[in-house]
């Protein structure tokens, strides 16, 4: 009889386990994105050529934005921008010419997205250079690439990523885990349509 | 001195003079290839580089220049080639659009020979050929495998420092004769300089909106597979290189200039004009550090094991695998990007628009092979081949 209870809870208890591994990957559905609304700040964090890709549809949509290399909180206080979109993946040319280092980037980053958060201003994570900008090609033991990642997309409100640079799952992940809408695009010149739906054009 | 000591002297000085005869006469004939160049239906006249900088009339850099201009006006776009000799797919793809392009709106200007000099001489020790063939349909065609740097017959000796010229930047002093670290040159110095000053004369004369040029780097090199861009080219690049990434099937980055590093086209160009200047980069094994032996076949495959080796080691910035890079995907890569340059150019300024036609792409290189678009110039019409 005690051979059948304990066999009994040891069931009820494996259940209950795999209840709470599985549930929040069944239960996740996809939030809706957000609307966004210009005008719009862009930045990347490492110093990557990555914002232009933002920037030169920005433009052929005819939605006003400043790109900002070096843009800090105090561009949010500014109160001039109700979007921030922060293009990740690290340059360490780009950090270089600039002068600066990762940890610079990061604390800079940090700042923008929290003022961001405070004034309501939408945060848009965005990676959008696929592989090339997840530490391939990198030099050895350098992960400014993911550490630029991990600083912005868990604290975004909307992810927008190329799909390539998604192939093991990093911001699906991300996406499920903080539950953080992510618009996923194949081809370069599809960032174009991302933007024109996202900003309602 | 005894007998059998001057017959040794004989004997060795005879050996000497043979060597040198044998030596002499390769470097002779690399010195003096003739290489053919059709002229395509789309040129509409040769000129001269001495035209923008007389100090050049009757140097070895007193180069063709060959101008495509459409029937309807638009913008100027100025491509050059053999800025590094030693980078072929730079030259050969040049040769493309004298060979096939046809301007309908605007005008294009091409050099297929930046630095003339420089593909006159190759590499002391490199064991680089003296040339190389490209197969074609009518037996072939043969081009002088050059270096990076202008050849010492025609610029020596070299400083103990270079100090570039205007931003007093300290440079490797061999880079004295490199053209690419020379711009903006001037008038009264050395022929590398003067050169890139001529250039830049031919630029601010003729208004050209966008300077293009093209190069090939060692896999080892972080600035490889991509546009380097002034700042004022970048939107322009970025959306050329997103375009051709997505619709030509290769994948080419962007690359800003440094505003801090000096004597380079991308940088120099457009400061001291109104050219946007890029710089375009393909994959050339042959010229990395670690590769196997040094020959015409590495040249044009980019087969290298060696190179492979690195690969697997992570030391590289591109990927290789045992098919290489060859040629024509090389060759390809740049006509497209030229191709695509000009139509983004003429999309953001229509008012200033570049249109060509004939450019052989980079699908139709890697699918016929860049020996299919060469012409033969024995039956080539009179006075349409031009001797580089």
């Amino acid at each position: 009889m005690l051979r059948r209870l304990m066999l009994c809870a040891a069931l009820v208890v494996f259940v209950a386990v795999m209840a709470l591994v599985c549930l929040p990957t069944a239960a996740f559905t996809q939030p809706a994105a957000p609307k966004a609304q210009a005008p719009v700040l862009v930045t990347s964090c490492g110093q990557s050529p990555g914002p232009l890709k933002v920037t030169v549809f920005l433009k052929r949509l005819g939605i006003e934005y400043d790109y900002k290399a070096d843009a800090t909180d105090k561009d949010i206080a500014s109160r001039k921008y109700k979007t921030v979109i922060i293009v990740t993946g690290a340059s360490l040319k780009g950090m270089g010419a600039a002068g600066v280092a990762m940890k610079d980037e990061l604390a800079r980053t940090a700042g923008v997205i929290d003022a961001a958060r405070k004034l309501g201003v939408l945060v848009a994570g965005a990676h959008i250079e696929g592989m090339a900008r997840r530490s391939q090609g990198a030099e050895a033991g350098d992960n400014s690439d993911e550490q630029s990642i991990d600083a912005v997309c868990p604290k975004s409100q909307l992810l927008i990523v190329r799909k390539d640079g998604d192939e093991d799952g990093r911001f699906t992940t991300i996406a499920k885990k903080q539950n953080i809408p992510m618009v996923a695009f194949e081809k370069n010149l599809d960032l174009e349509g991302v933007l024109k739906t996202l900003f309602g054009k | 001195m005894t007998t059998t000591v001057r017959l040794r002297k004989i004997g060795f000085g005879a050996l000497a003079l043979a060597f040198l005869a044998v030596a002499g006469s390769s470097f002779y004939h690399q010195r003096y290839l003739p290489e053919a160049v059709v002229l395509g239906e789309g040129v509409t006249a040769v000129t001269r580089l001495s035209e923008y900088g007389e100090s050049l009339r009757g140097t070895a850099n007193d180069i063709h220049l060959y101008v495509l201009e459409g029937k309807a006006p638009g913008g100027t776009i100025l491509v050059f080639g053999g800025t590094h000799a030693e980078e072929p797919a730079g030259r050969l793809a040049a040769w493309m659009l004298v060979e096939h392009a046809t301007i309908e709106r605007g005008r294009l200007i091409v050099a297929l020979s930046a630095n003339r000099s420089a593909s006159t001489v190759t590499r002391p020790g490199a064991a680089y050929p003296p040339e190389f063939t490209i197969p074609t349909a009518w037996g072939g065609q043969r081009f002088r495998m050059g270096d990076r740097w202008t050849n010492p017959l025609d610029q020596w000796p070299d400083p103990e420092v270079y100090i570039h010229y205007p931003s007093g930047q300290y440079l490797a002093y061999v880079d004295i004769r490199n053209l690419n670290r020379a711009f903006p040159g001037r008038p009264d110095g050395t022929l590398t300089e003067r050169t890139t000053y001529a250039f830049m004369e031919l630029i601010r004369r003729e208004h050209v909106d966008v300077a293009i040029d093209l190069h090939e780097a060692e896999l080892q090199y972080p600035v490889i597979s991509t546009i380097v861009t002034h700042q004022r080219g970048q939107d322009m690049a970025t959306m050329v290189s997103m375009t051709l990434t997505d619709l030509e099937g290769f994948k080419i980055g962007t690359e800003f200039s440094p505003r801090n590093l000096h004597g380079l086209s991308h940088r120099e160009i457009g400061d001291h004009s109104q050219a946007v200047s890029l710089l375009f980069e393909a994959p050339e094994p042959f010229l990395d550090a670690t590769r196997g032996r040094t020959n015409a076949d590495v040249l044009l495959t980019g087969k290298d094991e060696f190179v492979v080796q690195a690969g697997k080691r992570g030391l590289l910035f591109e990927t290789i695998d045992e098919h290489g890079w060859p040629i024509a995907k090389r060759v390809g890569r740049h006509t497209s990007s030229v191709a695509q340059t000009m139509e983004t150019w003429t999309e953001d300024h229509p008012d200033r628009g570049i249109v060509a036609r004939g450019i052989p792409r980079y699908k139709d290189l890697v699918r016929n092979g860049v020996g299919f678009y060469l012409r033969d110039p024995a039956v080539a019409p009179a006075g349409r081949v031009v001797y580089e």
